[in-house]
């Protein structure tokens, strides 16, 4: 079905971050805000995608927010370098979505959904660090990836889950050794985004936790995020809600903690 | 969402967080339907992978639970459930529950009439007394052997010895249960489990369509397991004598086990064998008795009513059958498929040796039966995928294989349904060796098709 010459060709395929994305993340880097957004600004797709994101519903600004500079200032330099990375990911998006019922609009909106979820957490886990931060951009790429490798597969994926509890991602390793999660490090590695990212993302899989207690424990966060949002009914119809298998146990012991950060009743 | 079924049990299992609007976007009355329709007798939804649910987010689920049982007599709730969650569904519906609450999947399959595996060594608790009686006597009347704590102290102590036990049952509650005819094949034979009282209703609930295609895939051997039966009209006598008569036709045995006629004339009694139906005390009367299980044409199916031909809608649709077998089994082994040979003829097999067979049938707009042959090896191979590790285990070959096949069955249901040709597949039938498939399949014209994988070879037949 999956075999491990297709995943190697699909990696292989995933063009080299542009130059102007490249520049924007290196002087957000320096905390160089009014620099980034003029080199942001001429990249036209860039300026476009971060309008349309922070002018979100979730994000809570009252008035539309429209000049680059502007929404870098009001953001800050963790959460935009956190929307950066969010378009980087979103420029591996299908134009159009089979295996999952969604769209550029809905995808965006998941992106959107995590990256606030995960700023509540951090600023409940008093967490400032801006890797840390953009660390949840990583993971929608994880669904990206699911798209890419199963769009021409959905019947067979239906038919063989009518006989097994099986997951994507289970299906995946099983036939290749690789799983969802291990391509999306191989990209960010092509990207050269952060290595505490791709372990912190690597370990909300829920099946491979870190050593690393921190990453550890905001892996667990993670993975509970994730399911959070896939639970609404916009993902569940999308057919999100078990792209991957949600380990309860891994969670368990933040799971009141989660509820009351998230207001879950 | 779609639910995995077995052993009659079709499971659907959500996951994360369940409120009145992502229940309802996670499993849909059709869904449910589709379920019962590929045989399942009972309808679960697991909590296993749900960490948090409110009122609303079950009571999406028991809304159509409801309406599926009304419909369709068959038993619905949830299952995979800790402790805490246990008594959070009691504490929403107070002992008011019309669904069932099985602690495990494995405690749910125990009470599945469609389950074959029975005569288990089980442990059980319920606070409730009605409860541990009720839990007691299915368990008890589907072939288990229930040994009741009366006290959750005595309960305790009884599992400090768990190795005396296969199975042990607490925070369990059954709701109202099914009333279909269940049905499950046991080697060669086929069992429908009927009860209650027999009337008119017989002709609704059970699948006349499903008897007749068993009958043209070469089972013989029907019993009807009516130890539940407390009596049976005129109606019902009809529609069996009916059955009966029909059945011989293709040289077919109806049986009837357990049935008291305390409550029935036992004038019935003699109709019913005027008709052709045989009596018995006890399920292991027939099915431990080899020498009978022959005469009765379990272990033969050579005498075909009439041998059928190929015909032209089959052949048209053939490689539809040839897609749908080798994509999935590509699918499953991740081999690819070479075609070597195909010929109109009886089927026949070279070397025999480390060969496992299945089949499975399906009826509709048109009906016939796929047999597929195959190494152990593509078997070993497609169970890597199902449970993760290659196996040695015999069983659970058979049983994946088994699988395999449903799922080449559903494939073909979808590829027949895209050319506006409606079929349903029966269960799949298993075979450990070609002899035993020969027994079936010895005589039948077919196309069969030779194909390699991976250089192991692979044939499939299609017949009627």
């Amino acid at each position: 079905m999956i075999t491990q010459e297709k995943i190697e060709y699909y990696i292989e395929k995933i063009p080299p971050l542009p130059k102007t994305l490249r520049a924007t993340l290196q002087l957000l880097n320096e905390g160089e805000l009014t620099k980034a957004a003029k080199v942001a600004k001429l990249d036209a797709a860039l300026s476009s995608y971060l309008k349309e994101l922070v002018n979100k519903p979730i994000y809570g600004f009252k008035n539309e927010v429209e000049d680059v500079s502007q929404i870098f200032g009001i953001l800050g330099v963790s959460k935009s370098q956190q929307v950066v990375y969010s378009y980087m990911i979103s420029l591996l998006s299908p134009d159009s979505w089979s295996f999952f019922q969604l769209n550029r609009n809905s995808f965006y909106a998941l992106q959107a959904e995590l990256s606030v979820g995960w700023q509540k957490i951090l600023s409940h886990l008093s967490i400032e660090d801006k890797e840390i931060v953009s660390a949840i951009t990583l993971l929608p790429a994880s669904i990206i990836v699911s798209e890419a490798l199963f769009c021409e597969k959905k019947e067979d994926v239906t038919l063989l889950r009518s006989v097994s509890e099986i997951d994507l991602n289970t299906i995946l390793f099983r036939l290749c050794e690789k799983d969802l999660f291990d391509i999306c490090e191989s990209i960010a590695k092509k990207w050269d985004m952060n290595e505490t990212i791709i372990a912190l993302v690597q370990a909300s899989s829920g099946i491979k936790p870190s050593t690393d207690k921190q990453t550890d424990s905001l892996g667990k966060w993670m993975h509970l995020l994730l399911f959070y949002t896939l639970s609404k009914p916009l993902y569940i119809e999308a057919g999100l809600n078990d792209f991957i298998e949600f380990n309860i146990s891994y969670v368990e012991d933040i799971y009141e903690e989660f509820a009351s950060v998230m207001e879950v009743s | 969402m779609r639910a995995v079924i077995k052993d009659g049990v079709g499971v659907f299992h959500p996951q994360g967080f369940l409120d009145g609007n992502s229940s309802l976007s996670m499993l849909s009355i059709e869904d449910i339907e589709a379920t019962v329709k590929s045989n399942a007798d009972m309808i679960l939804v697991s909590l296993k992978k749900v960490i948090f649910f409110n009122r609303n987010g079950l009571d999406a689920f028991v809304k159509m639970f409801q309406k599926v049982r009304a419909q369709k007599h068959i038993v619905v709730g949830f299952c995979d459930y800790n402790a805490k969650k246990y008594e959070a569904i009691n504490q929403f519906y107070k002992n008011d529950a019309s669904f069932s609450l099985f602690i495990t999947q494995e405690v749910a399959t125990l009470f599945a009439p469609s389950f074959k595996n029975q005569q288990k060594n089980v442990l059980l608790y319920s606070e409730d007394k009605s409860q541990r009686t009720a839990i007691a006597i299915e368990l008890h009347d589907n072939g288990h052997n229930p040994i009741i704590a009366q006290s959750y102290k005595e309960f305790e102590q009884k599992l400090k010895n768990e190795a005396a036990y296969d199975v042990v049952i607490k925070d369990t509650f059954l709701g109202q249960m099914g009333q279909k005819v269940a049905t499950r094949v046991t080697g060669n034979a086929i069992i429908y489990t009927v009860s209650s009282f027999l009337d008119a209703d017989i002709g609704n609930t059970f699948n006349i369509n499903y008897h007749n295609n068993s009958l043209n895939v070469g089972f013989r051997l029907f019993i009807f397991d009516a130890y539940k039966v407390v009596s049976m009209n005129i109606h019902a006598l009809n529609f069996f004598s009916k059955l009966a008569s029909s059945s011989a036709e293709y040289n077919a045995t109806i049986c009837f086990v357990g049935m008291s006629f305390d409550k029935t004339p036992i004038s019935f009694k003699e109709t019913l064998e005027d008709s052709g139906i045989m009596f018995f005390e006890q399920m292991d009367d027939i099915l431990q008795d080899k020498e009978l299980l022959e005469e009765l044409g379990a272990s033969s199916a050579a005498s075909i009513k009439n041998k059928r031909t190929l015909n032209k809608v089959m052949v048209t649709e053939l490689p539809n059958f040839i897609d749908a077998t080798v994509s999935t089994i590509e699918m499953m082994t991740n081999a690819k498929a070479k075609k070597e040979s195909a010929k109109v003829d009886a089927i026949n097999i070279d070397n025999k040796n480390g060969k496992i067979a299945s089949s499975i049938g399906f009826y509709g707009d048109m009906d016939g039966m796929v047999i597929l042959v195959f190494p152990q090896e593509i078997a070993k191979q497609a169970c890597a995928l199902l449970i993760g590790e290659e196996t040695e285990d015999r069983e659970l070959i058979l049983d994946t294989l088994a699988e395999l096949v449903n799922i080449v069955g559903g494939k073909v249901k979808t590829l027949l349904g895209d050319h506006h040709v409606s079929v349903d597949i029966t269960l799949p039938r298993t075979y450990d060796n070609i002899d035993s498939l020969m027994e079936i399949a010895q005589g039948k014209k077919g196309v069969q098709v030779d194909l390699t994988f991976n250089n192991d070879k692979f044939l499939f037949f299609l017949t009627r």
